[in-house]
C-alpha cells in the first residue's frame, strides 16, 4: 500500500506544480518510485488490501504504462489523473474483500468520470456523458447486488462467500452485470463503442487500455473462488457472453469508417477473449492466459489510442481516409502503429499472439475444441480490418484532406516503451510465466 | 548461435536497411550480401549434417510450464529447402534490380529470408507456426505496396485466406501437445494420440491451403497476378514450398497410419488441380495468370508424389518441388517484363516478340518446355519419377496423370504460338524490349539450373534420397 500512498500524494501535489515538462518529470519519478517499492516489496498492512506476485507484477507493468502515457501528454490536468487513476488502480488490484473491491472500483471510476470531463467539444462532451450515465447504471446495480448479497448474512469484510446461496448467488452475478458494463461485454457494450470513439484518444488509451485490464485482473483474482464453486453452472454463462462478444466486437469493427471507432470495436472484442479464462477455470493455463492478454492488451491497444491522440491532435473524428498516406509522411509512427496493429491482429513475434495462444490453449486443455476454433477463427477474421488500416496506412498515396500531425519526439519515446513492452512479451514468454506457475 | 543469428539478424536487418538507407541504392548490396551469407551457411549445414536424422543447432527461451521452446535443428529435407530458398532469394535480388522504392523493398525481402529461414529450422511446432505466419507480413506488403492494379484486393485475400488455414494447423498443434505435452515435432509419436483423425484433417488443411490444392487454391491466382513479377517468384518458389514441406514432414512423416488411411484424399485433390488448373490455364488469355495455373498444375504433381507416400514418390515429389520452383520462375520472371515493356497482360495484343528480344524469349520457351515435361529439363525428370511411383503405388489408372502433361504442353505451345512466335503485333512493334543485364543474368542463372538438372539430375537425387532413408513409411516401402 505505500506504493498508493506516495501515487496518490504526489497526484495531489501535482496540481501546485506549473510547467508541463516538470511536472511530467515529477509524475514520471513518483512512479519510479513507486515502482520500486513495488518491487522491494513494501507493504504498509492494511486490513482488506493484499498482494502477491502476481498482482506486484502487473502493478508494474500498469506503471510502465503510465509512464508512457505521462511522457506521451502534454497538459497538466491529464497528467494529474493520470496519476490519480495509477493510485486507484493500485488499490482496485491489491483489494482482498469484496467491500475494498467495490470501493475502490468506484474510485476508479468516478476518477476516469473527471479524466473524460475535460472536454474540448460537443462530441467529447457526449462522449464522457455516455460514459458517465452508463457508469452510473452500474454502480446502481453494484450496490443493488451488494445488498442482495449482505441479505444471506454475508460479511462485506471478506473475501467472496463460497457458500452463497440463491440471493447471494443472484447479488453477484448482479454485481457482475454492473462490472460488466466496465468491461464492455455485449449486451453491456453499446456505450463503449460511442464513448471510446468521441473522448479524446489519449483519454480513451487509459479507459480502454489500462482501465478495462486492471478490473479484468481485480475481477478474476476477486470472483474466481465463487465462480470456480460452481463453475458447471458458471461456465456456460462466461463462455457465450465471451464468444458473442468477440463475435459482434470483431464484426462490427468491420463496417467502422473512423479509426478510433475501430479500435473501440477491437478493444470490445478483446473484452471476449479476456473473459475465457473465466469460462476454463479448471485449467492450469487459465490464469497465465489472462495475466498474458491483460499485459499484451495494455501495451497495445494504450499505444494504439496515444499515438492516434498525438496523429489527430486529440481530434477523436479520425477517419481511415485522412490516414492515407501516413506511412509517407511519417515512417516511424506508421511503423509503430502497424506493429501495435498487428499484435492487436495476433501475429507472432508481438505480445498480441503469445496471448492468444495461451488463452485458446486453455481452452482446449478442457476439451472445447469446438470454441477453441470458434476463437481462433475470430482473431484470424479481425485480421480483415487492421489490414484494412495498414492498407490505408501503407498502400495508398497521401489524401487530399490530409490532416495529420507530426508526432513530437517525447510521444515517439513514449510509443518506443509501449513497443519495446509489446515485443519483449512477444518474445520472452517466460517472465509471465515464470509469475504464475 | 550462428543457427540464431540466420533468423534474427535479417529480422533486425531489415529495420535497419528500411530506415538508414534511405533509398540510396545500397539497400539491394546489403540484401545480396546477406543471402549469399545465408547460402554459404546453408552449404556449411549441409556438409556437416549427419547420416540420417536431426542435427541440433540449438535451443533457447525456454518456457517449460507450456513447452515453449525455440529449438533449431536441421535434417537433410530442411537444408534441401534452405538450399533452394537462399538460392530463390539470390535470384529474386538479381531480378529486383531495378525495383523502385528500394529501401522498403528489400528491407522486406530481408525480414522475409529471416522469417523463412525460421520455419524450415525450427522442430517446436509453436515456434514453427511464428515463422510461419511472419512470412505472411512482408508477403502483404509486396503484393499490397508493389503490385498491380488490383493489388490490395489481392494483398487482403492472400493475407486473411492464408491466416485463416493457419488457425487450423494451430488448433492441431494445441491438440498435439494437450494429448502428448510435447510440442516437439521430431518427439511425436501417432500412437500416443487420441484424436490422429482431427489432428491429421486440420493439418491438412491448413497446408492445403498454403501448397495449394483445389478447391483451396482461390487466393494463388489473385495474389501471384498482382505481385510484381519477384515477389510472385517467391510466392511460388518459396511460399508454396512451404505448404508441400509442412505436409510431407506433418501430415505424411508424421501421421503416416492416418496419412495412409486419406492418402487417397490427397490424390484426388492433387489430381483435381492437376486437371483443373490445366484446363484454366489453358482457357486463360492472361499471360501471368496462364503462368500462376500452371504452377497450381504442377504443385497437383507434387501433391500426387506426396499421397503415394513411399520412398520413391516423396523423392520424386521434393525433386519436382526444385524443379518446380525453377522453372516457373523464370516464366513469372518473363511474363512480368513482358507486361512492364507492353503495358499489357493479354495474349492477344503480344506476338512475335521473338523478333524483337531473342534471348529472353528463348528462355521463356525453354521454361515452357521444361514445364511441359520435355526430356532434358528438370521438367521431365520430375513428372517421369512422379508418374512412376505413384503407378506403382496406386495402378495403371493414373496414367491419366499424362493428361495433364498434354493439357501443359496444350497451353504452353499455344502461348509461345501467341506470344513469342506468330505475327508481329502493333503493340509489340513499338515496344523496345530492353533488359538490365543483372536482370538478364539472374534469368540465365535459371535456364542453366533447368538444363543442367535435367541432364544430370543425380546430385540432386543423391541428396533427396538420403532425406528419406531414415524413415520407415507405410505404402510400397
Amino acid at each position: 500500500m505505500s506504493a498508493f500512498v506516495v501515487l496518490f500524494a504526489s497526484a495531489l501535489f501535482s496540481f501546485a506544480i506549473r510547467g508541463v515538462l516538470i511536472q511530467k518529470a515529477f509524475a514520471f519519478s513518483a512512479l519510479v518510485v513507486a515502482g520500486s517499492l513495488v518491487i522491494l516489496g513494501y507493504t504498509t498492512p492494511l486490513s482488506g488490501f493484499g498482494s502477491n506476485t502476481i498482482i506486484s507484477f502487473f502493478e508494474l507493468i500498469v506503471f510502465i504504462v503510465f509512464g508512457a502515457v505521462v511522457l506521451s501528454e502534454d497538459e497538466t490536468i491529464n497528467i494529474t489523473q493520470s496519476l490519480f487513476i495509477a493510485s486507484a488502480s493500485l488499490l482496485l488490484l491489491e483489494s482482498k474483500t469484496i467491500l475494498t473491491f467495490v470501493i475502490s472500483f468506484e474510485a476508479l471510476s468516478i476518477i476516469s468520470f473527471i479524466l473524460v470531463s475535460n472536454i474540448k467539444n460537443a462530441t467529447q462532451a457526449e462522449g464522457a456523458l455516455k460514459m458517465f450515465i452508463s457508469g452510473a447504471i452500474a454502480t446502481g446495480l453494484i450496490v443493488l447486488g451488494l445488498s442482495l448479497y449482505t441479505i444471506e448474512g454475508h460479511s462485506l469484510n471478506e473475501a467472496i462467500s463460497m457458500k452463497a446461496g440463491l440471493f447471494g448467488t443472484l447479488g453477484l452475478w448482479i454485481i457482475l452485470v454492473g462490472l460488466f458494463y466496465k468491461l464492455t461485454i455485449v449486451p453491456m457494450h453499446g456505450w463503449a463503442a460511442d464513448s471510446y470513439a468521441q473522448v479524446r484518444p489519449s483519454h480513451a488509451a487509459v479507459l480502454s487500455g489500462v482501465a478495462k485490464t486492471v478490473v479484468v485482473i481485480a475481477l478474476f483474482y476477486t470472483f474466481s473462488p465463487f465462480i470456480l464453486e460452481n463453475l458447471s453452472f458458471n461456465s456456460p454463462i462466461f463462455l457465450v457472453l465471451s464468444v458473442v462478444t468477440m463475435t459482434i466486437g470483431n464484426v462490427l469493427a468491420l463496417f467502422q469508417k473512423k479509426i478510433g471507432r475501430i479500435l473501440s470495436y477491437s478493444s470490445i472484442a478483446h473484452a471476449g477473449y479476456m473473459l475465457l479464462p473465466f469460462a476454463v477455470l479448471e485449467s492450469s493455463f487459465a490464469s497465465t492466459g489472462l495475466l498474458y492478454m491483460a499485459i499484451a492488451y495494455i501495451f497495445m491497444q494504450t499505444a494504439l489510442f496515444l499515438l492516434l491522440d498525438k496523429l489527430s491532435n486529440g481530434n477523436s473524428d479520425m477517419t481511415l481516409e485522412q490516414f492515407k498516406g501516413l506511412a509517407t509522411k511519417q515512417k516511424l509512427s506508421a511503423l509503430f502503429f502497424t506493429v501495435q496493429l498487428f499484435s492487436l491482429a495476433g501475429i507472432p513475434l508481438l505480445g498480441g499472439f503469445i496471448s492468444k495462444a495461451i488463452l485458446v490453449y486453455a481452452v482446449v486443455d478442457v476439451n472445447l475444441t469446438v470454441v477453441a476454433l470458434i476463437v481462433l477463427l475470430n482473431s484470424a477474421l479481425s485480421v480483415g480490418y487492421y489490414a484494412w488500416i495498414i492498407k490505408h496506412i501503407y498502400f495508398d498515396g497521401v489524401s487530399g484532406e490530409n490532416k495529420i500531425t507530426q508526432v513530437a519526439i517525447m510521444p515517439l519515446l513514449a510509443q518506443t516503451i509501449l513497443l519495446l513492452g509489446t515485443l519483449y512479451f512477444g518474445i520472452f514468454a517466460y517472465s509471465v510465466f515464470s509469475v504464475t506457475i | 548461435m550462428s543457427s540464431l543469428l540466420l533468423i534474427f539478424s535479417p529480422i533486425v536487418l531489415s529495420l535497419f536497411v528500411y530506415f538508414i538507407t534511405r533509398n540510396s541504392g545500397y539497400a539491394k548490396y546489403i540484401a545480396l550480401a546477406l543471402f549469399g551469407w545465408m547460402l554459404f551457411e546453408s552449404i556449411t549445414l549441409y556438409m556437416q549434417l549427419p547420416q540420417t536424422g536431426y542435427m541440433l543447432l540449438g535451443e533457447f527461451l525456454d518456457v517449460k510450464a507450456f513447452d515453449f521452446k525455440l529449438v533449431l535443428q536441421v535434417d537433410r529435407l530442411s537444408v534441401i529447402m534452405l538450399l533452394l530458398t537462399s538460392v530463390l532469394l539470390i535470384l529474386v535480388t538479381l531480378s529486383s534490380w531495378s525495383m523502385k522504392n528500394q529501401a522498403a523493398y528489400f528491407a522486406l525481402l530481408i525480414f522475409f529470408s529471416g522469417a523463412i529461414f525460421g520455419v524450415f529450422m525450427s522442430t517446436n511446432f509453436l515456434w514453427f507456426f511464428i515463422f510461419w505466419e511472419l512470412t505472411l507480413i512482408p508477403m502483404y506488403f509486396l503484393v499490397g505496396v508493389w503490385g498491380a492494379e488490383g493489388r490490395v484486393y489481392a494483398a487482403i485475400k492472400f493475407f486473411l485466406y492464408t491466416h485463416v488455414a493457419s488457425m487450423f494447423i494451430l488448433l492441431a498443434f494445441f491438440l498435439i501437445y494437450k494429448q502428448s505435452g510435447t510440442f516437439d515435432m521430431t518427439m511425436i509419436k501417432e500412437a500416443v494420440l487420441v484424436t490422429p483423425t482431427l489432428i491429421w484433417w486440420l493439418l491438412f488443411i491448413g497446408f492445403a491451403v498454403k501448397m495449394p490444392l483445389f478447391p483451396f487454391h482461390t487466393w494463388l491466382p489473385d495474389a501471384h497476378v498482382q505481385a510484381p513479377a519477384p515477389v510472385s517468384v517467391l510466392l511460388a518458389g518459396v511460399l508454396l514450398k512451404m505448404g508441400a514441406y509442412a505436409m510431407i514432414r506433418m501430415v505424411i512423416l508424421m501421421l503416416p497410419l492416418e496419412a495412409q488411411k486419406y492418402a487417397w484424399v490427397i490424390l484426388i485433390l492433387g489430381l483435381l488441380s492437376l486437371l483443373y488448373a490445366g484446363f484454366m490455364a489453358l482457357y486463360e488469355t492472361h499471360v501471368k495468370k496462364m503462368v500462376a495455373y500452371s504452377s497450381i498444375s504442377h504443385m497437383g504433381l507434387v501433391a500426387i508424389a506426396i499421397s503415394a507416400m513411399s520412398f520413391e514418390s516423396l523423392s520424386a515429389g521434393v525433386y519436382e518441388m526444385i524443379g518446380h520452383a525453377f522453372i516457373i520462375s523464370p516464366l513469372f520472371l518473363i511474363a512480368g517484363f513482358f507486361h512492364h515493356k507492353t503495358g499489357s497482360w493479354q495474349m492477344g495484343d503480344m506476338g512475335g516478340i521473338m523478333q524483337k528480344s531473342p534471348y529472353v524469349s528463348a528462355i521463356f520457351v525453354l521454361a515452357g518446355l521444361g514445364a511441359l515435361g520435355l526430356p532434358a529439363t528438370m521438367g521431365f525428370i520430375g513428372e517421369l519419377t512422379i508418374l512412376i511411383s505413384s503407378i506403382e503405388r496406386f495402378g495403371t489408372w493414373l496414367i491419366i496423370i499424362l493428361l495433364g502433361s498434354m493439357l501443359s504442353a496444350a497451353y504452353l505451345i499455344w502461348t509461345f504460338r501467341r506470344v513469342i512466335y506468330g505475327e508481329m503485333s502493333e503493340l509489340v512493334m513499338k515496344t523496345e524490349f530492353s533488359m538490365s543485364k543483372v536482370e538478364f543474368l539472374s534469368l540465365m542463372i535459371f535456364a542453366i539450373l533447368i538444363v543442367l538438372f535435367g541432364i544430370y539430375p543425380q546430385p540432386l537425387f543423391d541428396m533427396i534420397n538420403q532425406v528419406f532413408s531414415g524413415y520407415v513409411i507405410g505404402g510400397a516401402l
